[in-house]
């Protein structure tokens, strides 16, 4: 019985040990999430512009209206999203403008640090969610 | 009727019905792509064969297959299915699967179809079209890479319109849909074709962009320019008028919309709209809020009274609940001076029918038009002022092989119509043309004498217009005079048409009065299926006429309103949805008098030339913005709808009506529309019958659909006059415009931006002038510049001059008469 006791507080030993620890030390250590995790959306670029065609999918398929998009024509007669807002205050994560996106043209990152102190902070713009 | 059985269903239906038309009655949903309800059958897409168990062994279209005693029909089986998703797999074979920008999505045929049918593969591989988009015209956009073929477009510009922009050209997998030559769009622009696209090859330019179709919230009303009542479905996008959607299930027009119906809704929008009541303070005029502009209005207003008095000058688009606080506004007031839309226009219904009829209003409704065996239109600007009526005339005279004659000084659209023929007369003589048909029809003895009043003085009158002299001065062919006098009375329904507006003002009530008298020889008011029909050019004329916004007891009328005001004989001019300055005839007397007044109210959207002489300006609400009743002009009473919330601190006529009443101590306090409503019917019989909140979606008729005259008196309508001259003015409407208004609507801008004189190809040449060019146009002491358009409408030495432009000033030259003696230079 002494013997099983032992073995068993051996294991618990080791991982006392530096090197066996799960715990990360956020925010000096940071993990890398998984691939598919839901995080930050990001709008993807093509070469001179942004993907998004603005077809409304992402703002009809999202369950928090969170998405605000308002299209418009550019100079070469293409419609593309003048405006492209995400509310992330309301946002739920759930990635369903990613699904709904025809063109691919967003994606969920790895970003997960998000805090902020003012409100206005969580509004992502086109510009902020090009980055 | 025939019996039928539809997938095990009992059917019986007209003979004349189709397989598609059977199973839709029953319920029963066949998919398609090129029917439309309001078309001829086509069956060029395929997608709505049926098969039948008495003609095995092919599928059958259900959409061009007529119904016959006994036949059994499968709608669906696997082997129908099969055969339907390999049609889409044709069409998906070169249509750019461009979902995600095009407008359609989200209301597209063949996007549904492809979802029903689950066409998410394509066995079959081709080219997709690379075709360039029609980006010249500014409000119809056109891309062929989407077209599938179905040729509802070329199908309803003929059949509906009558105007036939399009057609197939190529063949094969080359086929496509082009205008002559191939070349952009230029048309009417009425945008029918864009309505009944059932993908997104045909698109509103306007709207390019602006949301998906499920953003929109739709709200049905009645269209606020002319007094045809079409129904137009607001798509309200927030707070904004974006577009108007397609509607075919309610009201008169059937999916029927013009180009001010379509596209000049975007004047509600315009950033030049009023927002803040303005005060004139030194001189200048600075906004303030309601409650100074109000006490302002009522302190000037009853001083007024006190003084010299108020004349009250009302549009014609105000709501009938709105005209009905007006006329309190009046009373409260103590002024006997009120009238609507410059007086002499309308005089055609309200005295010219008054006197014949009896009734102040058309004897029958639209929809009787289309079964009409004749139809006489007098003055061909009948298309240009009413088109959506036009189009019923095309489809009377195409489905029904109806006869149509044109009693006009110019071509129009009318004379383009299959078989039409026009009795070209000179400008000023159509009085006498009608006058020597009513003397053929009596010396020929087809006059209906029986009952009729006054017949003995007729034929004393119309001694003086012998047809064979009639056609000898107004150049009308005789014979044609004689034939179309002889078919009006044989025919069996008859439609007599006439338009009446502000530009129309010369011989106004004596055309209308000959009109009535050829008609009561025709037998035409109050037989069921025929009709005088005497239109009006703003959406609520007749509603206008019926609530009798017209001089009261010994008051003045509009015109002498502005002539007494011009003699300082009035102390106060009240100028509500009108403006005066710009639409009224004779310029220099409306200046005259809106000068001289002491104190001058306008109330209006825009800060319109009269506006900008005012003491006080009130900022309205436009027809989108209010809840109450339009009557057309067939007498219809039909619901207009709030859509959007009124600019800034502007509020509904009616509203500032009752808050004027309130300051000057008569507390009208209705609780809305439906409250005003009853109470008009106390005042106004026809309108007793009904209750506001049960006006259905096809509006209700006072009068019924046929009215019965109350008298049947001839009466001598006199002689017309033309004028000598080498250049013979005319005014009226443009087909792209209607009133002032219509110049603020991005739209008929677009088409037609700037005044201009037409005249004929030979005196074009006369005067060595092309296309916009400038040329001097002198008449009445007064000389305009304006630029020229050369057509194929006009006669030599006849000039057409719209008058919808303030800018033209149109109005200093014309000062209602019919016909204008001027001299062209260049």
């Amino acid at each position: 019985m002494f013997k099983e006791f032992a073995k068993g507080l051996s294991i618990t030993f080791k991982h006392l040990l530096p090197g066996h620890s799960t715990t990360v030390q956020y925010p000096t250590v940071k993990l890398k999430p998984s691939d598919r995790f839901r995080g930050l959306h990001r709008l993807v670029p093509s070469q001179d512009r942004e993907k998004c065609v603005a077809c409304y999918l992402c703002p009809t398929v999202c369950p928090a209206k969170c998405i605000t998009v308002e299209s418009a024509e550019n100079e070469k007669g293409e419609k593309y999203p003048k405006v492209y807002t995400i509310d992330l205050l309301r946002c739920i994560f759930c990635g369903y403008c990613v699904e709904a996106c025809p063109v691919e043209a967003i994606e969920m990152t790895g970003v997960y640090e998000m805090a902020n102190y003012k409100r206005e902070d969580f509004q992502f713009t086109k510009q902020r969610l090009l980055k | 009727m025939v019996n039928l059985t539809i997938d095990g269903k009992q059917v019986t239906v007209s003979k004349t019905a189709t397989i598609y038309e059977a199973a839709k009655e029953a319920g029963i949903h066949i998919p398609v792509l090129c029917y439309a309800k309001k078309l001829l059958p086509y069956g060029a897409c395929r997608v709505c064969l049926v098969e039948v168990e008495q003609m095995k062994g092919r599928l059958i279209p259900s959409c061009t297959t007529p119904v016959s005693e006994g036949m059994v029909v499968t709608t669906t089986s696997d082997e129908i299915n099969k055969v339907r998703k390999t049609v889409l797999e044709f069409l998906l074979v070169n249509h750019v699967v461009d979902c995600p920008v095009c407008d359609k999505g989200g209301e597209c045929d063949l996007q549904d179809l492809t979802y029903e049918f689950e066409v998410v593969t394509n066995r079959f591989e081709g080219e997709k079209f690379d075709l360039p988009t029609d980006e010249v015209n500014p409000l119809i956009e056109r891309n062929m890479n989407r077209c599938v073929l179905c040729g509802k477009c070329v199908r309803v510009c003929d059949e509906i319109v009558g105007y036939g922009s399009y057609s197939f050209i190529n063949r094969g997998f080359e086929t496509k849909i082009a205008t002559a030559y191939d070349r952009g769009l230029n048309c009417e622009f009425c945008g029918q074709c864009l309505s009944m696209c059932p993908v997104g090859a045909l698109l509103p330019r306007p709207f390019k962009f602006k949301a998906r179709p499920w953003q929109l919230k739709e709200v049905d009303s009645v269209c606020g320019y002319c007094g045809n009542g079409c129904t137009v479905t607001l798509g309200v996008l927030n707070k904004k008028v974006e577009t108007i959607r397609f509607n075919d299930k309610i009201g008169v027009n059937d999916g029927n919309l013009c180009i001010r119906g379509r596209f000049g809704y975007s004047y509600v929008n315009h950033e030049d709209r009023l927002t803040m009541p303005l005060v004139r303070k030194d001189g200048e005029l600075v906004e303030t809020d309601w409650d100074e502009a109000l006490q302002v209005v009522a302190d000037g207003l009853s001083k007024a009274q006190k003084g010299l008095g108020v004349g009250i000058i009302s549009g014609a688009r105000l709501t009938n609940e709105e005209l009905f606080v007006l006329k309190k506004v009046a009373r409260t007031l103590g002024t006997e001076n009120l009238d609507h839309s410059g007086g002499e226009c309308y005089k055609s219904v309200t005295e010219g029918l008054k006197e014949t009829l009896g009734v102040a209003a058309s004897t029958a409704t639209f929809p009787q038009i289309e079964k009409a065996d004749v139809v006489l239109a007098i003055r061909s600007d009948f298309y240009e002022t009413h088109p959506v009526v036009g189009m019923v005339v095309n489809q009377a005279i195409r489905r029904n092989g109806a006869k149509l004659l044109v009693i006009a000084d110019k071509r129009g659209k009318l004379d383009k119509l299959p078989g039409a023929r026009t009795l070209l007369s000179k400008p000023g003589l159509e009085l006498d043309v009608l006058n020597a048909m009513a003397k053929v029809l009596i010396d020929e003895g087809l006059a209906q004498t029986e009952g009729i009043e006054g017949l003995a003085e007729l034929k004393t009158a119309l001694t003086d217009f012998d047809p064979a002299q009639v056609a000898e001065r107004s150049g009308v062919d005789f014979e044609l005079l004689q034939t179309a006098a002889r078919q009006l009375a044989g025919a069996k329904n008859v439609a007599i048409l006439m338009a009446y507006g502000l530009p129309y003002q010369g011989f106004n009530k004596e055309l209308a009065t000959a009109a009535a008298n050829l008609a009561l020889l025709a037998g035409i008011p109050g037989r069921a299926g025929s009709g005088l029909y005497l239109c009006g050019e703003k959406a609520n004329s007749q509603g206008a006429i019926d609530l009798g916004i017209l001089p009261q007891g010994n008051g003045l009328g509009a015109q002498l309103m502005l002539s007494a005001a011009a003699e300082g004989k009035l102390d106060a001019l009240y100028v509500v949805a009108e403006d005066p300055l710009s639409s009224y005839p004779d310029r220099d007397k409306v200046a005259k008098s809106l000068e001289k007044v002491p104190f001058l109210v306008v109330q209006d959207l825009f800060l319109s030339p009269t506006a900008q002489q005012a003491d006080v300006v009130l900022p309205a609400a436009s027809f989108a913005e209010k809840d109450g009743t339009f009557t057309n002009a067939e007498r219809r009473i039909q619901r207009v709808r709030q859509g959007i919330p009124t600019p800034g601190k502007a509020r509904t006529d009616g509203a500032i009506f009752a808050a004027v009443a309130g300051k000057l101590g008569n507390s009208l306090s209705f609780t809305g529309p439906a409250a005003i409503f009853a109470e008009i019917g106390k005042e106004v019989p026809a309108y007793a019958e009904f209750d506001f909140n049960e006006i259905g979606p096809q509006g209700v008729v006072w009068g019924g659909e046929t009215l019965q005259p109350v008298s049947h008196k001839v009466v001598n309508a006199g002689a017309g006059k033309t004028v000598e001259a080498d250049f013979k003015l005319v005014t009226g409407s443009a087909l792209y415009h209607s009133g002032t208004v219509s110049t603020r609507a991005k739209g008929p801008i677009a088409v037609l931006p700037e005044p201009y004189v037409e005249l004929s190809r030979e005196d074009a040449k006369g005067l060595k002038v092309v296309d916009g060019d400038l040329v001097k146009v002198n008449g009445n002491g007064v000389e305009l510049q304006l630029k020229v358009k050369v057509g194929n409408r006009l006669p030599k030495g006849v000039l057409f001059v719209p008058y919808h432009f303030a800018e033209a000033q149109v109005n200093r030259l014309y000062k209602g008469e019919a016909v204008i003696a001027v001299k062209v230079s260049k």
